[in-house]
């Protein structure tokens, strides 16, 4: 990757935005893209990407793929807000009324009071920041930015789906007021096509005192596609977020979740379950900052790796002086059914106070042949028992989720993709 | 009809099983006793077909079949159940899925027609009031959770759905309580036809009681030193395993 000058002449966006634009090329070109010296990139190797897409590996490519292609998560009732190759398409979309949302194409094109501005500035200083972000901020064209006011539940969830194998860096922004309750779902969809391109995306999320926020992150893109996403997360006190981070799809995919518990009483919830097979690669490094006392925070990662496929998984939590009465516990689950796959995993605990209470267990292992044996003696077939015991296993993490449809949905989708797992319609009572 | 002739078997290299030999006709029920460690699971656990156990020589066929040439769920099909020892938790495998899975496959086996759900609900039910298992349980991940006696009670009532030709019980009385010792084993009763072989495992002379053998057997140091009548037991409870294996070592002499 020789030359690194992103060109951001002819983006959208007021003076403002073009300025920082500017200098998240600058960034961009000084940085450089994370290697395998970084600590945080040790395990995965990006090379992959410009050596697929070429030097110009971060220019918007449009999809093949339209939305007729992806019939959606069945029975779901939800505010869609449909990206076809990165571009949000009002007439395919549905808007609730009595919030603040609009697209972020929409919001560049008339940004009275610089609302957008926030979104771009970039903070080199920010935990796990690396030079996609960069390229994010200079580059993004469109994305969602809404604003959630103070005590509003929405009804339904706020269903944004990205369908793509197309190169495209979206921008999302979403502020919860004091109060508010809402469930976002990104979903990520690329289906069985041959080509590739790479999916940039950064989350911002806002969460104000008492707010709370449901948020599924399905990553099923199409097998050739790369995908580096970043959800940035900021809680206010007794605020409550939630993350389902499902990766299921893509060759490559690396997200940075950065939670930052910052006042008195914030919760938060990270469950991932990651399904990979083939030569798939899937990197999650969690931060979460308990940066306020009596913060709460659990996470529990789960992944079924099969054929060479590579996982990562890095849960960093980072305990402040001042944040006594800390509660966190985070659990990472490995299930290797092939031995060519590989996982690394490491907990990492910085503690700067006495008064916590942070428990982490790892493990990584094959089946369990007592179980296999009990289940075989029942009756069950040696493949049948495999079966059982896998879905058993990445379930656990599925249980969590409040909704049946997108659990029932990531279900099938996950299990069809491994071998003989195709007859799920007894799992699924 | 069972047959072990000369069965000898080892654990990591180490002589377990030293030549069993047993017949056990249909509708026979047999106890098996002996001191803890004299192989009495390894026993078990070969006829149902446990990996890590080779069988270094002897026999062992079933119905005119050779057992020990199947995989364990082709021997399940064939009607061997084992109620294990120690009975393993699964947490997420829901205790009524493996189980229709365990029939259907069964039947399909036997050439008979699957069960569909409501059926198989409805013989699921009644099987539970056999044991007076509590509903519940039913929906719960198998033994995920379970109190050690909740577990051997949940292994009889899985042996009432699976209906068995031939059960291997093994030390199923072990931490049950004195009532919970009473239904297993009027369950037990219950299931017991001119068909259907038992075969219990057990340290107590208590559960011959309420279940009454046809034959109590002796194992020790991997060989079944003696065999008898429901008395032996009795006997046994009084006098201990000693006066059996002197007996037997005064017989090779
Ligand atoms: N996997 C193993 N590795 C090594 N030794 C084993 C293994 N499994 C069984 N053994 C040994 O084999 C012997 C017989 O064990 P087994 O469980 O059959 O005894 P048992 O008669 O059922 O005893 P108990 O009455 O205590 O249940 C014991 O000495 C035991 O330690
Ligand atoms: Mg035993």
């Amino acid at each position: 990757m020789s030359d690194m000058a992103l060109n951001t002449a002819a983006l959208p966006g007021d003076a403002g935005v073009q300025t920082l634009r500017a200098q998240a090329a600058e960034v961009f070109a000084r940085t450089g893209l994370p290697g395998r010296r970084d600590e945080d990139w040790k395990y995965t190797d990006i090379s992959r990407i410009s050596a697929t897409l070429g030097e110009a590996w971060w220019s918007p490519t449009p999809s093949e793929l339209s939305e007729t292609d992806f019939s959606g998560i069945e029975g779901l009732d939800a505010y869609r807000i449909v990206f076809v190759g990165g571009e949000f398409l009002p007439e395919q979309s549905d808007i609730p009324e009595g919030v603040t949302l609009q697209s972020l194409s929409a919001l560049l094109a008339d940004d009275a009071d610089e609302r957008s501005h926030c979104l771009f500035r970039l903070d080199e200083s920010a935990p796990l920041f690396n030079g996609f972000l960069a390229a994010n901020s200079a580059l993004a064209s469109d994305g969602l930015c809404a604003c959630i006011g103070a005590n509003v539940k929405l009804d339904k969830p706020l269903y944004m789906v990205h369908i793509g194998n197309s190169t495209s860096h979206i921008l999302n922004g979403l502020m919860l007021g004091q109060g508010a309750e809402a469930t976002l779902i990104e979903h990520f969809v690329g289906g069985d096509s041959n080509s590739a391109g790479l999916n940039n995306i950064a989350t911002y999320l806002r969460l104000a005192d008492n707010a709370g926020l449901t948020h599924y992150r399905l990553q099923m893109e199409g097998t050739k596609q790369f995908h580096i996403g970043r959800v940035e997360v900021k809680q206010a006190g007794n605020s409550r977020y939630t993350l389902h981070a499902v990766e299921l799809g893509a060759s490559l995919s690396r997200a940075d979740i950065v939670v930052n518990l910052a006042e008195t009483g914030a919760s938060c919830d990270l469950n991932g379950l990651f399904v990979a097979s083939g030569r798939q690669h899937i990197d999650h490094h969690t931060r979460i900052d308990h940066n306020a006392p009596y913060c709460r925070s659990r996470e529990s990662y789960r992944t079924v790796l099969d054929g060479r496929a590579h996982a990562v998984f890095n849960g960093k939590i980072v305990v402040a002086e001042g944040a006594v009465k800390t509660d966190s516990a985070q659990s990472n689950g490995n299930l290797l059914l092939s031995r060519n796959a590989e996982i690394d995993t490491k907990p990492e605990l910085e503690i700067y106070n006495d008064d916590v209470k942070c428990a982490h267990g790892v493990t990584v292992g094959q089946l369990d042949e007592d179980q296999l044996f009990y289940l075989k003696s029942r009756g069950l077939s040696e493949e049948e028992a495999r079966q059982l015991l896998t879905f058993a296993f990445a379930d656990e993490v599925l249980v969590g989720m409040d909704s049946k449809l997108i659990r029932r949905f990531i279900e099938q989708a996950a299990f069809s993709k491994l071998p003989n797992m195709s007859d799920l319609e007894g799992f699924l009572e | 009809m069972l047959r072990i002739e000369q069965l000898h078997a080892s654990v990591a290299g180490k002589e377990i099983l030293k030549g069993i030999n047993l017949t056990i006709g249909a509708g026979e029920v047999h106890a098996i006793m002996g001191p803890n460690g004299s192989g009495k699971s390894t026993l078990s656990n070969v006829i149902a077909g446990r990996d890590g156990y080779e069988v270094t020589a002897g026999s062992v066929t079933y119905h005119g079949k050779d057992l020990l040439a199947m995989k364990p769920e082709e021997r399940a099909w064939e009607g061997v159940f084992l109620a294990f020892q120690y009975p393993v938790e699964i947490p997420g495998v829901n205790n009524t899925y493996m189980l229709k899975a365990g029939v259907n496959a069964k039947r399909k086996h036997q050439g008979e027609q699957e069960l569909d759900a409501m059926d198989f609900m409805q013989l699921v039910k009644a099987k539970a009031k056999l044991v007076e298992l509590d509903q519940s349980f039913l929906s719960r991940g198998v033994n995920e959770g379970f109190s050690g006696g909740e577990k051997k009670r949940n292994e009889i009532f899985q042996m009432a759905v699976l209906e068995p030709s031939l059960a291997l019980l093994d030390e199923t009385d072990s931490g049950l309580d004195i009532d919970a010792l009473r239904i297993v084993a009027q369950g037990v009763n219950a299931l017991r036809n001119a068909e259907r072989s038992i075969v219990m495992v057990t340290h107590y002379q208590r559960l011959l009681d309420y279940i009454e053998p046809d034959f109590v057997h002796v194992l020790a140091d991997g060989q079944i030193l003696k065999s008898g009548d429901k008395h032996l037991a009795l006997e046994l409870e009084e006098r201990g395993y000693d006066w059996v294996k002197v007996e037997a070592e005064q017989a090779a002499a």
